[in-house]
Order: structure tokens, then sequence, then C-alpha cells
């Protein structure tokens, strides 16, 4: 039994890493792929390999492509702990009973895999799945090899030191580790993150990405909580928003609950939506600038990606920029697993037709507003630029954008702009029923001490005016017992939560981030 | 004989063979009546007598191309797969043979398994030469995150790129630098600077090959200094002073605008480390200062703008007022030895309402005749504006035109002269409306711009993969010898702060 301990702690091993990594972490890892990029040829190489991690880098950069199929990355990365769990036991020769020992390295770099978290938007380290893994695997392979020269031609320790030393030096030179500019590219807090990785609104928002990206509305739905008790994030309160207003039901995002928290991360990381998902949320409102520039902030400073590549080349689709949209799908041509896309939507740039029959068009169209043009900044802040940028829009030419401009100043509980979009619609669908949500946001305001809205001019639904004539009842009742605005909120939530009202008075911790 | 052997010499017999192949053009070719589709756009340019190889690709076809190069002194073809790649001795030989004259080419290319062959086009080599050297900062078109930054020297004869300086060998987690402003004293780098924000802030003045960092902010000007202009006869540098802001384009593909809400001109003293005042006028926005050669004249842009909301900042009343920030070109006397400034004139009233156009970026010509400048139709960051044009003015005449042959209905901006006068070098983002890329023009004895080339590279898709802009390309006459460590070793000191003199 002995002699097979070293296999079964390896089966183990293996078997908690698949679990771990494309069981339970397949989004995870697409994102950390998504994230990264490896372009085929010459420019690529030499600007991957003369920056830090050198070829290294470009190696890591290659394989971590592979993760777009999560299984196949992970495959990958097993054999190669697989290789270092061997070739640590033939170097320090452990005894069957200890191999499991052998398995630490190949443990701590799975954990490290796991701990980033939101630092796979933010870590400036390339191929970062399988970096660490290479540099490991050539240190030991280095050791080993040193062993095997030393011990044939019989040299002294203090020449085995001396090359010893000399190897080393060549790999890390290598890698570009030396480079003293490359060391705080390395020294970024991952400590306590892993919590986020195992965290369920962290893996919640990297699905609704994937299915925003995709078009895949209605699966975004699926990854809000169905339970009370837990709290959305604002960016997945606001990727289901996306959702909503491209199936036509905008008017749903307070029944659907629209309050989110802002993540509470145990380390140094200060995250932002415009690192986050501002290029593909600015794109599916139509904001193609802003997209783009996101995009190309985000390539800059925390590296170039497939991703970002992707976004800058629709909205240059979509700006009839073609020229700079070619270079990128050039780029894009020469992946393993992007080409397809690249492809795709080269034909929509050739054939101007197929593209504007294509669902992403279609889909966007609607929110391309053509009045003029605006200067202004973000300031890093992309959720309360949209807000303010729809609820400020004067002019609303299409259903959808007549819906966002709505919501969006209902969001913002801005009172006179939801006046101003209000009579806007109700100008233009006098014979239609009004949407529960818009008459809740109107009925609010036209109760509110000097109100620009003149209730008798509207009919409501009557099941909308008693429940607004019971949310009062109710609620003054609460506060004549002195009962505090936390406690009145949990209070009536069970039979208002879905309400704008409640939404309006009890939802003042709008942490942007 | 062994198997091996007789292996190892069909081996060498093979490569033998291919070793002596020649490439050949096809003979039977179907001529097509108009010029390849070759990139870059290399047809019928005006090229130096000392350039690097003009490698291109040739956009015909699918798999094979040739290209036959036929001089004065006999002819060579290239091709591989669809990159002509020339060869550099040979290239070399065809540019001393054809020096005044022409380089003819004839491309043919395999379209559906037919050769094709099209109408040929010249390279005109001029018997001038161009500096040997350039140097830009390489930099992603980026709104406001920057990360690694470098300026880098070009040597023009061959295809060596070194890095001057790169911004990460300072940078740590928490500082970062932004590098800008590289500038030569008469085209030399004895006298050069380069400006630091941000982390190890300062500017890099080298004065006779000796290397300082100078801190520009005194408390009497706006900010440290911008835009530098090297005196050419005394150590004096014309800076400009600004505050700056940006803000984005929700529509307009111009996507930028980079605004001065003020700014003002200083010259610093580079012996007594003494900045003064120039011009800093009330409603008046100074920038763009440079020397005429002979250093007797100060040419700069100035914009008159006049706050009136006094409810919001300055820069937001920018922001909303943005297009009617107009500047128009003027010139001041200077007397080196008194250090005097007096008689400030109008030289072009771009924003006069006849015109109603900004410029920027003035550059005298070495021989003091014309005045190279960016045109649009407002701003002063013309770069990000797809309507700006390189206009010259012919100081004599006093009459502008612009260069036709030279723009394209993309930004042209940041124009600059050649030591000897005979090319012209301007940031272009003609390829693709979003990447800045340096095209060379030849300007002959008669005050004529050609049609320029864009920086020839060993591997001619080298733009195609390449995601950094070239900005403020300068040509040079030698190298910068200063190391990159040395640099970063004197970023790390603390900068000398230059002292305040009144006029």
């Amino acid at each position: 039994m002995k002699n097979y301990l070293k296999y079964i702690y390896l089966l183990a091993f293996i078997t908690v890493a698949y679990i771990l990594l494309p069981v339970m972490n397949a989004d995870y890892l697409y994102t950390i792929q998504d994230n990264n990029v490896f372009i085929s040829g010459h420019t690529f190489m030499m600007d991957t390999v003369q920056h830090e991690g050198g070829w290294f880098a470009w190696v890591a950069r290659y394989l971590t492509q592979f993760f777009y199929h999560p299984w196949l990355g992970s495959t990958i990365l097993i054999l190669f702990w697989v290789t270092i769990y061997w070739v640590s036991i033939w170097m320090f020769g452990i005894k069957d009973k200890w191999s499991f020992l052998a398995l630490v390295i190949p443990a701590i770099l799975l954990y490290h895999l796991l701990d980033y978290g939101y630092w796979i938007y933010y870590a400036k380290l390339p191929g970062l799945p399988f970096q660490p893994t290479l540099l490991v695997l050539s240190c030991l392979l280095f050791t080993g090899a040193v062993m095997l020269l030393t011990r044939r031609l019989k040299i002294c320790w203090k020449w085995k030191g001396l090359i010893a030393v000399g190897l080393l030096g060549v790999i890390l030179y290598g890698s570009n580790l030396l480079w003293p500019s490359s060391v705080w590219h390395y020294n970024y807090s991952f400590r306590h993150s892993i919590q986020t990785t195992f965290d369920k609104n962290f893996r919640h928002e990297l699905r609704m990405y994937r299915a925003l990206d995709e078009f895949r509305f209605d699966d975004v739905f699926q990854e809000m909580p169905t339970d009370q008790a837990e709290m959305p994030t604002n960016l997945m309160v606001l990727y289901k928003n996306i959702a909503l207003m491209h199936t036509g039901q905008m008017d749903k995002m307070f029944e659907t609950g629209n309050c989110g928290i802002k993540p509470e991360l145990n380390d140094s990381l200060h995250i932002r939506t415009s690192q986050l998902g501002a290029p593909l949320i600015y794109y599916l409102f139509g904001q193609m600038n802003y997209s783009y520039r996101w995009a190309m902030e985000n390539s800059v400073q925390y590296g170039l990606s497939f991703r970002g590549l992707k976004m800058m080349t629709r909205t240059a689709i979509f700006n009839k920029e073609f020229e700079v949209a070619a270079k990128y799908l050039t780029m894009l041509k020469t992946s393993t697993f992007h080409r397809k896309w690249a492809l795709e939507h080269e034909a929509w740039m050739m054939n101007s037709i197929s593209f504007y029959q294509s669902q992403e068009y279609l889909t966007i169209a609607p929110l391309l507003n053509e009045s003029g043009n605006a200067l202004d900044g973000d300031d890093g802040l992309c959720e309360q630029f949209l807000m303010d940028y729809f609820t400020d829009l004067d002019r609303a030419n299409s259903q959808l954008l007549e819906d966002v401009t709505m919501c969006m100043s209902l969001w913002a509980k801005d009172y006179y702009a939801y006046c101003v979009h209000f009579y806007d619609y109700m100008q233009r669908h006098s014979h239609s029923p009004i949407p529960m949500l818009y008459q809740e946001g109107a009925i609010l305001l036209g109760n509110a001490d000097e109100s620009p809205i003149t209730l008798e001019n509207f009919r409501f639904d009557d099941i909308v005016a008693n429940k607004y004539n019971n949310f009062v009842q109710d609620y003054n009742q609460l506060q004549q017992q002195g009962i505090d605005e936390a406690e009145m909120g949990r209070r009536l939530k069970p039979l208002y939560g879905s309400t704008y009202w409640w939404y309006y008075y009890f939802y003042n911790d709008f942490n942007i981030y | 004989m062994k198997l091996k052997n007789i292996l190892s010499i069909a081996t060498i017999a093979t490569l033998l063979a291919a070793c002596g192949q020649h490439l050949t053009v096809p003979s039977d070719a179907k001529m097509e009546a108009r010029l390849p589709k070759i990139y870059p756009d290399y047809t019928e340019v005006t090229i130096p007598a000392n350039i690097c190889p003009m490698n291109f690709i040739v956009q015909e076809g699918e798999s094979e191309v040739r290209a036959r190069f036929t001089f004065p002194g006999g002819e060579y073809i290239y091709g591989e797969e669809q990159k002509i790649l020339i060869d550099e001795t040979q290239w070399q030989e065809m540019l001393d043979s054809a020096k005044g004259q022409e380089i003819k080419v004839e491309v043919f290319a395999k379209v559906g398994g037919t050769w094709k062959g099209y109408q040929p086009f010249n390279f005109y080599v001029a018997e001038d030469s161009i500096d040997e050297y350039i140097s830009y900062r390489a930099i992603q078109p980026s709104y406001v995150a920057y990360e690694r930054l470098s300026i880098n020297q070009r040597n023009l004869t061959n295809f060596e790129v070194k890095e001057i300086y790169n911004n990460m060998s300072v940078s740590n987690e928490k500082i970062g630098q932004c590098i800008n402003c590289h500038s030569y004293k008469n085209y030399k780098t004895d006298n050069m600077l380069f400006h630091m924000r941000q982390g190890y802030g300062g500017t890099m003045l080298v004065t006779n090959g000796q290397l300082k960092k100078i801190d520009l902010k005194t408390d009497e000007t706006l900010s440290a200094g911008v835009y530098p202009s090297w005196h050419p006869t005394h150590n004096y540098i014309a800076f400009s002073t600004n505050k700056t802001g940006q803000s984005f384009h929700t529509k307009d593909l111009n996507k930028i605008e980079v605004q001065d809400t003020e700014s003002d001109l200083i010259l610093y003293d580079v012996d007594k480390n003494e900045v003064s005042i120039i011009s800093e006028l009330d409603d008046e926005l100074e920038v763009f200062p440079t020397w005429s050669p002979d250093g007797k004249k100060l040419y700069f842009c100035s914009a008159h703008f006049e706050y009136y909301n006094d409810s919001i900042e300055k820069s937001a009343e920018m922001i909303q007022r943005y297009d009617e920030v107009k500047y128009s070109l003027y010139s001041v006397d200077f007397d080196p030895d008194t250090k005097e400034f007096s008689n400030v004139e109008m030289v072009y009233d771009a924003a006069s309402d006849s015109i109603n156009q900004s410029v920027t970026l003035p550059r005298v010509s070495p021989d003091g005749r014309y005045i190279l400048f960016a045109q649009a139709a407002f701003g002063c960051f013309h770069v990000w504006h797809a309507d700006a044009d390189i206009f010259m003015m012919d100081l004599q005449t006093k009459e502008v035109q612009k260069l036709d042959a030279v723009n394209s209905d993309r930004s042209e901006s940041y124009p600059s002269w050649s030591s000897n006068g005979r090319w012209i070098m301007v940031d272009s983002r003609r390829d693709d409306g979003n990447y800045t890329r340096p095209y060379i023009a030849y300007f002959d004895k008669n005050g004529k711009a050609h049609k320029p080339f864009m920086l020839p590279q060993k591997d001619p898709n080298f733009y195609t993969f390449y995601l950094r802009s070239f900005n403020r390309p300068e040509f040079m006459i030698e190298p910068v010898t200063i190391s990159p460590q040395e640099f970063a070793t004197k970023a790390k000191e603390d900068a000398i702060p230059a002292k305040y003199a009144d006029r």
C-alpha cells in the first residue's frame, strides 16, 4: 500500500483542483482568459518580452488563452502542477509516505490562483494563472539540472553554488524579474481576497457580464438573488437593469430589486465599475465614445486584453471608424479562440446590411440618440454619468430611449427631470395604459409639496392609487410610533419593497463606486 | 556509400541550390492600368539619399508577390509572401546609384492563380540627406490613464530604436510618472530637455552634456515649463506655463478636448537658473513659443478669451465654450544680450472673422523663410482634431498656404523641419484616425512640399500591431548619449528650484 501513496495523494490533489477550478470557477477562469491577450507575431512578442516577466510572460499569456474552455486550461495547468510534484519527489528524494509534501507547492499555486478575486481586473501580472507556475517549474528544473551536472562532474560545493547562482540569474534575467521596475507589479495585496472568489455576488457578476456580452439577456435575471435577505451588488443591479432595458421591461427595475451594495473587500483594493465593466455597460447604453474610452484606459493601465480589443472593435464599427476596427480585428484574428468572433465582426464591417440586421445593432440602435454631442466626463463613475446623462436628455427619439430617460430620472430620484419626461411621455402615449412604475413615480411626485405634476390631469389605476394611500398610512403610523427610518424600511419592505416609493424613502445608501 | 552519407549530401545540395536561387518576375503577367495597393503607400514619394529600406506590403492577391527595383546601376527583385523586404546593402547601393534620379518599382501579385502586373511607380531619390535620428514619445492614445511611457530615438538610416528614457525605471506602485516635451537645441543632444510630472517631477535638463534636474515652477508662474523652445544662440529656453484640463465628447469622433484655462509665456535663463515672464496678459491664452533661427524673434500663439460667467469655475466655462477658443500667430522681437522683448506683432490673424480658425505648434524653417503650423477650427490640441491640417506661411510675402500634398482628411499636427530645411515631418492620423504616425515629406528649394511617406519599418506590418502613437517626433543630428539609467538616477534626486526674476 505504501508504494501507492504518492499516486493516491496526487489523485486526491487533481480531484480537488478540478473541483475548485473548472467545476466551481469556470466563469472566473473564463474572465481571466478574457482579461488576457495573446497576439501571434513579432511585434507582440517583442513588446511582451521586453516588459516585466519577459519570456515567461509571453509563454504564460499563450497558455492562459486556453481558459477560454475552462476544462482545457485547467487540464494544462494541472499537468504543470503534476510535473512539479514529480520533479520535487525526484529531486529531493522524497519517500512515499512523505510524498504529500511535494504537493505543497502546487497547492500554494492553486490557492494563489483562486486568491485573486477582484484583482483579476487590476493585477499587472500577464498570464497570471501560468506565470508563477512556469517560474517555479523552471527553478525546480534548473536545480535538478545543477544536481545532475555536479553529480556527473564531481565538482565541489563551492562551484556548485556558483553555478547555481549563475543559472538562477539567467532564469531571473530571462523573466525580467531582476528589473527594478518589475517589483511593484507583483507587489499587490491579495490577502483575504480568496473570500471574494467564493463570494456568490462576485460569481454572479462574472456570469452576468458574460451573458450581457453575448446578448443573452434572459440569463442575466437568473443571477439576481431570490432570497430577500441577500443583497446584490450595485453592479449586479446595473447589469440586471440593462437586461431589463433590452428586453423591454425597464419599468420592472424596482420590482426586481434595485438596491445594491458595494462589495466589502478585506484588502487594499478599491474596485471601480469603470474597470469591472464600464466598456460593456456604456456600449449597451449606446455610448460608444465612452465605451471606447474605458476599454482604452483599462488596456493602458492594466494591460491589453481580448475583452478590451473586442470592445474597441465593436465601438469602432458602430462609429464607422473602420480602419481602426480593422487593426483590432487583425490582432484578434491571430488568436486561437477569438478568431471566430473577429471573422464575424469583420463580415459585419465589410457588409453593412448584415450589420444593420444583426441582433447587436438592432438592440443598441434605439439608444443612439441623434441629438447633439456633449463635452463632459464621468470622473470614473460610470453609473452616475449614465444617470445624469439620460436624466438630462431633452429629446428621446425612440420608445426605448423614452423608457430609459424616465427610469433613470426615477433611479436618480430627480423630481423635476421625471416630471418633464412624464409629461412628454403622456403626450405621446395618451391613449395607452401607463406602466405601473410610471404611475408610482407620478403619484409620489403629485403628492409632494410644490409638485410640478397636477394629478387631476391623469387617470391612475385604482390599484396603484390605493396602494399608495396604504403606504402613506402605514408610513405615518410607524412614524408616529417613533420608529427610526431603518426599522420602518425593514417593516414596510414585505408589503412595499417592490414599489418605487419604498426605494425612494428607504434606499439612501447609494454608494456608487 | 551509406544511406546517411547520401542523405547528408542531398541535404547540402538542396540548401546550396536554395541559396543560389534568384527571384524572377513573371513574364506572362496580365497588366493592370493602375498603381498597386501597397502599405504603407510609398508610391511616387521623394526619399532622402540616406533613408533606410522602404519595405512594404503588397495588398493584392493572396499568396505570392514580386517587386522589381530598377535603378541606374541595375535591378533587384524581392518578394516574400506579401511583403517586400529589401536587403539593406542592396538598398544602399540603389540609393547611391539613383541619387537625384529615380528607382522604378514594378509590382506583380498572384491573384487567383494568375500573375498580375501593375503600373510602375518611382522612388525619387533626393540629393539631400535627412538628419540621422528622430526622437518621439511612444504613448498609447489614451485619455487620462497612462502606464509605460518612453522617449525613443530612431536611426533613420537603419531600423535601430533605443530608449532615451522610460518612466517605469522610477515608477512604483504609488507613484506614476508622466514624461513629455523632449526638446533639443539646434538639433544636437548636448543641450536638451524633457519634463517629468507627478512622481519625481521636474525638468531633466542637459546643458553642455551635463545633466541637471530643475523645478521650473515658481510662486509667480502658473505651472512648470511646458512646450519648450531652445534659443539658437544663447542659453535661454522659452516655455509656456499652462493650467490644462481634459474633457470627453459623447458622440464627436474627435473624442477628446484638451484645453488651457490659463496660459502664459516664460523665459528660462539656463546659466542663471532664472525664470522670468515674457507675457501674461489678461484674457489672452499665450502658448507654443518658438524662436526664429537667428534668435531675434519669438513666435507664439495666443487666443483672446474672456470669461464672463462668474457663477462657475473657469474650467467649467471653458468646457461650455470650447469651440470659441481660437489661436492666432504672433511674434515678439527679442534682444538676446539684454533679454528684452518688444514690439508684439500679429503675424497671422487666424482667429479673425474672415479666417475663423485656430493655429498651433508653429515652427520656423532653418533658413528663416517659412513657418509651419497646424490649423483647425478651434482649440489647441489638434492631434485630436480630424480637421487639423498643416499650413505654411512665407514670412517674406506673408502668404499662407495649406500644404495639400502633406495633408489628409484626418488630423495632421506637430510639424517640424530637418536641420537642412529640406524635409518636414508631421504627426498624422491618416492611417486609422486614432494612432499618430510620423510622416516625412520632401520640401524642395522652390518651397514646394511633396507627398509624404510614413516612417519605414523593418517589418512593414509593424504599424498594424503597434498600439502606441509616435508623439512629438523631432529631428536630431546625433543620438542622445546619456543612458536611461543616468536619467533614472538623476530623476530620483531632488529638483533644483528655479529662481523667479522680475523684468
